[in-house]
């Protein structure tokens, strides 16, 4: 099942799977820091994905082919887990409201579903962090309840403001500093995802998971959350 | 102290080698674009390869020396200039307190770097000081900006022989590494791509380098997003290739026809939009072996 390709000169890419499954992930990221521990004088990066992980080497202590062979003899020794795995769960509390949730209003028509029900199928799924990239610290969450999954916009927003909760297909996810973008926006958070904060680096990682909790309009204004 | 910005000029930025360890973050590398001219350019100062030095695009630059300083401007020629008058490039120079160094207009390449013995001394930011503008990590040259240095004298003349200077007017050939998704390409579809002279287009920035040219007529364009390296060529949904750069996002979902060597990235780096370029099969032993040697002349370690 597990393939190695090359992906340039100093870096493969190692797929464990080839379709989306919510026990890569976790499996992915202790693979990770298995090959991490090993070759910590060689690996130079590593960088996950929702089936697959590159890596890159340095090129002074290991060529392709011995490398990809190294690393072929871990995968076959590595031990990967179906189960459950213990995970960080981050709480993260949003405002879903027309003021904030730009596509709100439009998707509960598309949908025709009620606001409440709207809330109920996004918060009370726990998702999983599958990737992370687009911008630092953007957790690609899955999966979205298929009746509120909806494609990204044809003409992407220039600005969407930081902390802003959107859905791409069966995906979700809190922007977290303003920029431009192409997801269906919901709701925001308060919670200061950005750099500002660099220990937000380490907010997310794949493998974690996430839970959403609506908060009030008020609760969100006095907490300082701007519509 | 050691620089003051008189004019910031059209992109000028800090870079060093980049962020190599941030990918599971989705921080993206950084660092220069030309990597043959930055490395030259810290070698002819016996500075450490990794140290950060001024990209300067396009030019409009102007510099006050506040310290004597010992430089090297190594890359592209836009008419650099100490107090009004033309200075010589790819080697070392005593500058002078109150000097102004000058960077007028492209006229071979487009990106220059300033070296300053030490490196500059700007903030280090995850492990790196080079700036990306895209993730909002620091900022690009601002009028009054104070870029601080050590002063420094008392070195030897060093220059590049001037045969090996790098001719950046030529059209180009990208050694392409048969990567990724390489295998799922047809035939008809890899003699179209590598047959074909494309153009870089007007989309063309740190992030990545759009190509102008015949599209290659693809099934299926979208696949589950993975690790993007350093030079990895997507063909979009319009059948048109776009090379990933320094300042781009660490995941993507487009098919990828291969990865461009490294080295001739460095020579992108000076194409302005309308060049040539041409892409020829590279083989990964190739690659490894001229990368290592440019890696043991510079005394670049990546992992250090």
């Amino acid at each position: 099942m597990h393939k190695i390709i090359l992906a340039g000169e100093n870096s493969i890419l190692i797929y464990f799977g080839d379709k989306i499954d919510n026990s890569l992930p976790k499996n992915i990221a202790n693979f990770a820091n298995a090959l991490k521990n090993q070759f910590s004088d060689v690996v130079i990066d590593l960088t996950p994905s929702y089936t697959s992980l590159l890596v890159s080497y340095d090129l002074s202590k290991a060529s392709y082919f011995k490398f990809s062979a190294d690393v072929q003899a871990i995968l076959d020794g590595f031990e990967f887990s179906d189960s459950n795995q213990q995970s960080n769960l981050i709480h993260i509390p949003v405002y879903y409201g027309f003021e904030t949730g730009l596509d709100l209003e439009r998707l509960l028509a598309e949908k025709n579903i009620s606001l409440d029900e709207f809330i109920q199928l996004h918060s009370s799924n726990e998702y999983l962090v599958h990737a992370i990239g687009f911008s630092p610290v953007f957790a690609f969450l899955g999966e979205v309840d298929i009746r509120i999954q909806a494609p990204r916009l044809a003409t992407p927003r220039i600005k969407i403001p930081a902390g802003s909760v959107g859905i791409a297909d069966s995906q979700t996810a809190v922007y977290p500093s303003d920029s431009s973008g192409g997801w269906n926006i919901i709701g925001r958070t308060l919670l200061d995802l950005s750099l500002d904060k660099p220990e937000n680096l380490e907010k997310f990682k794949t493998g974690d998971r996430v839970q959403f909790y609506a908060i009030t309009r008020n609760e969100y204004l006095k907490f300082g959350g701007e519509l | 102290m050691s620089f003051k910005v008189i004019k910031p000029g059209f992109l000028s930025t800090i870079q060093d080698y980049g962020r190599l360890c941030h990918g599971a973050y989705g921080m993206s590398q950084s660092g220069v674009m030309d990597e043959h001219a930055f490395s030259w350019a810290n070698y002819l100062l016996e500075n450490n390869f990794n140290n950060a030095v001024l990209e300067i695009t396009f030019g409009g630059v102007e510099l006050k020396a506040l310290d004597d300083m010992l430089i090297c401007v190594c890359g592209a020629d836009l008419g650099f200039k100490i107090n009004g008058q033309l200075a010589p490039i790819w080697r070392n120079i005593q500058i002078k307190k109150s000097d102004v160094l000058s960077w007028n207009l492209p006229i071979h390449g487009i990106r220059t770097y300033l070296a300053v013995k030490g490196g500059f001394e700007t903030p280090v930011l995850y492990g790196s000081r080079s700036i990306n503008l895209r993730e909002n990590i620091g900022t690009k040259l601002a009028k009054n900006d104070v870029l601080s240095c050590q002063p420094s004298s008392g070195q030897l003349a060093r220059f590049m022989v001037p045969q090996y200077l790098p001719n950046y007017d030529h059209d180009i050939v990208l050694r392409l590494l048969p990567s990724y998704q390489y295998d799922t390409f047809s035939d008809s579809q890899k003699i179209l791509f590598f047959s074909q002279s494309y153009r870089v287009s007007q989309a063309n920035d740190r992030t990545g380098c759009r190509l102008d040219g015949a599209p290659i007529a693809i099934k299926k364009d979208k696949m589950i997003s993975e690790g993007m390296s350093y030079g990895s060529v997507e063909i979009a949904t319009n059948g048109l290739p776009i090379i990933l750069l320094k300042d781009a996002p660490t995941i993507g979902g487009y098919l990828k026809i291969g990865t461009v060597f490294s080295l001739d990235l460095a020579k992108l780096a000076q194409k302005q939009p309308n060049a040539k370029v041409k892409f020829e099969l590279m083989n990964i032993h190739q690659a490894q072996k001229e990368r290592l040697k440019f890696n043991q002349f510079f005394e670049i370690e990546p992992n250090s």
